[in-house]
């Protein structure tokens, strides 16, 4: 397996990735369909299930009485996940999640480790840390496998490989496969398929994700479409999921409300092909399923943003909607966020969890149209959270120009004062608004507010005042 | 950094994050979101089950599923068949559809003696697996499939065929019924818990990742045979 080049985990300029994004033809062609395909799906599957919007507040309501006492509800799926002989571990950040995956393959001097399609070990580099220690690690999700063999990041949440047409695919797996692979789809996962079973039969470790985890029942529960994360499951004795701290659900009965939304909101579906629940290791008797069952509890900044007002962030159930939904990812696609995650979505967590200074760009990526809350499975208020970090960005240092801030400053002033205001506006429309009469656009703004126009046009003022309308024709 | 400061830090947050606790629009409605399966809810599994690119067989009774798994066996000539352990397909009579069909059964009795590696081999070659469940949602098409001895979760798993039958009393009409059932069965009067693994299988495996158009049998198996004994 190359080894797979995460230089391109690295935080970069947002407006130079969005500018190559929009000039690159295939991940336009690539991102095309997404509105019509995947985005009308959820819409339908929505449309199709009746009570949907009180089943979302009943989904946004088990989260957030979740939350509220998180502590207790880690503590339950503990003890029980325990009592039924698994294992549960608790890790402050990234490096020591992978610090406790990597000891307990060394335990069993283990070398081999599959895994299936998790954002959270993404989030933690976790394959540049197994790499690192020499511990062969192979991605199976069909679209994950792709982008390990290239060196890509995922950029989508489910749909890891969506910036590639099935001819790329095709090279970049025919350069695995040591021969020519055809361009169709279904031979391309054919020979993923005869290919990672080798890896499936001869790994001792396979690592997830968790899409929940029961408190309850200690059941942790992995939902996809492939059969990968089953395989993971089943095949290797040691088997070690890692989670965020947010995923906990405290009852069995609140599981079905999410899976009822959970795979409309990411593919249309009504439910994913395979639902996992996994309740510790294989029983006495049982002649497949791991020996052992590791969960890590990851924070990584979770606690955090837990007592702080963008708490509701962490009801994300991650099902990618609201990228199919965003204007922006249509247009972009999920690299240029730069993050791990992406999208409405991502343009939230990234900067929440590595630093809003350093992804200053990102909460600016929305035009706020709302149509991300609208596809939210859980109605996650993302345009206002978006506000509320662009308010934090304001009080940055170095944010504004100097002019920018001096417009603000002018603007303030005249917004305070009739006279001002009066005057201010007579002053608009007779120069600019009146020169700009027919095209109603400005293509350039003056001095140093020229930034705002170097890739769009600025509303022109109109040649004529309200007030003025409204004193000669308006009243009558 | 330990359990008990981790467990402390959350605990804080979790405290301080009251503060900021979405407004609740008040009691919702028990069941929110509970569907059904209208009056006929063995007809809508089937038809459920065909929508998600499953092969659904509707029959009668149980020789008229001994029949269909005949034909099934006939048309696919497997040469070994991974098989479960259940009382259904004792009354079925496997053994025999198998022993006709010129089919090795591995099952339980064939595996368990033999040392992992070699019976690990023996699973990833078989042709087709031959499994029930424990109960079936019929609004969604899902078959729930609890592993157990005897009911290995690599039969529904690595063949790339899965036949599984299933009857009547097995079914339930919506999901919330199913996690009803699991709970009941998880606290009854001997409190055991949930299965060590417990798969919810609504289709034959899928993937979308190439140009999100969907492609089957990626992992698991492309071919998935439901008969549902009314």
């Amino acid at each position: 397996m190359s080894t797979t080049d995460y230089a391109q985990h690295e935080h970069h300029e947002f407006l130079a990735a969005a500018d190559a994004a929009l000039a690159d033809a295939s991940l336009q062609s690539a991102l095309a369909n997404l509105g019509g395909t995947l985005g009308q799906r959820n819409r339908d599957a929505f449309d199709a299930l009746p009570e949907s919007d009180l089943l979302r507040q009943q989904a946004r309501a088990i989260k957030d009485a979740t939350l509220a006492e998180l502590d207790r509800h880690l503590e339950t799926l503990e003890t029980n996940l325990r009592a039924r002989g698994g294992e549960v571990h608790f890790a402050d950040d990234g490096a020591a999640a992978c610090q406790i995956i990597l000891d307990i393959i060394r335990q069993h001097g283990a070398r081999r480790v599959v895994k299936s399609k998790s954002m959270t070990s993404e989030e933690i580099h976790l394959n540049k840390a197994l790499e690192r220690s020499d511990i062969e690690v192979v991605e199976t999700d069909f679209g994950e496998f792709i982008i390990q063999v290239a060196g890509h990041r995922p950029s989508h949440l489910v749909a890891p490989a969506m910036h590639l047409r099935v001819g790329q695919v095709a090279t970049i797996l025919s350069g695995d496969a040591g021969e020519e692979l055809p361009v169709d789809a279904v031979e391309l996962a054919a020979y993923a398929r005869r290919r990672l079973r080798v890896n499936f039969a001869a790994a001792e470790v396979g690592i997830t994700g968790a899409n929940f985890a029961v408190a309850e029942t200690g059941t942790i529960v992995i939902v996809e479409n492939e059969g990968n994360a089953r395989l993971t499951t089943s095949l290797p004795k040691i088997h070690i999921a890692v989670m965020g701290i947010e995923k906990v659900i405290p009852r069995l009965a609140d599981l079905p409300v999410f899976l009822k939304i959970l795979a409309r909101a990411a593919t249309g579906q009504k439910m994913s092909i395979y639902t996992s629940l996994i309740t510790g290791p294989r029983q006495q008797g049982e002649l497949d399923g791991p020996e052992e069952v590791h969960l890590v509890l990851l924070d990584n900044g979770r606690s955090r943003i837990l007592g702080g007002p963008l708490r509701e962030s962490l009801f994300c159930i991650r099902c990618g909607a609201c990228l199919n939904a965003c204007p922006i990812y249509r247009n972009i696609g999920g690299h240029a966020y730069g993050g791990v995650y992406s999208g409405p979505i991502g343009a939230v967590l990234t900067p929440l969890y590595d630093g809003l200074a350093a992804n200053h760009h990102l909460p600016h990526a929305s035009s706020l149209c709302g149509a991300c809350q609208a596809a939210c499975p859980v109605n996650i208020a993302i345009p206002e959270m978006l506000v509320q970090l662009r308010e934090q960005l304001h009080h940055e240092p170095g944010e504004l120009g100097r002019m920018e801030g001096l417009a603000y400053r002018l603007w303030a002033r005249a917004m305070r004062s009739p006279r001002l205001y009066r005057a201010s506006t007579w002053l608009a429309t007779r120069t600019v608004g009146r020169l700009r009469r027919k095209s109603g656009w400005l293509a350039k703004l003056p001095f140093g507010l020229h930034g705002w126009t170097a890739s769009r046009d600025f509303p022109a003022p109109a040649a004529e005042r309200f007030r003025d309308w409204w004193q000669s024709e308006g009243r009558e | 950094m330990s359990r008990a400061e981790f467990m402390q830090r959350v605990r804080a947050a979790a405290a301080a994050g009251r503060a900021y606790r979405v407004h609740s629009p008040g009691e919702l409605p028990p069941r929110v979101g509970y569907q059904g399966a209208g009056n006929d809810p063995v007809a809508r599994l089937a038809a459920e089950i065909t929508a998600v690119g499953g092969q659904a067989h509707l029959v009668e009774n149980l020789d008229a599923a001994r029949a269909k798994l005949t034909d099934l066996l006939a048309a696919l000539a497997p040469q070994s068949a991974l098989c479960w352990h259940h009382p259904l397909l004792d009354r079925l009579d496997l053994r025999g559809a198998l022993k006709s069909s010129g089919t090795k059964l591995l099952d339980y009795d064939a595996l368990a003696p033999l040392p992992w590696e070699e019976a690990r081999v023996a699973m990833i070659a078989a042709d087709v697996g031959i499994t029930s469940a424990t109960y079936a949602v019929a609004e969604t098409g899902t078959l729930a499939v609890a592993a157990a001895a005897g009911r290995e979760r690599l039969a529904s798993l690595l063949p790339p065929v899965h036949i599984a039958v299933i009857e009547r009393e097995q079914i339930v009409p919506d999901l919330f019924d199913l996690f009803d059932r699991l709970a009941a069965d998880a606290t009854g009067p001997t409190p055991r818990g949930l299965p060590s693994n417990l798969v919810m299988i609504t289709g034959p495996s899928k993937t979308g990742d190439i140009e999100l158009t969907l492609t089957t049998g990626v992992h698991g198996p492309g071919v998935w045979h439901v008969i549902v004994i009314r």
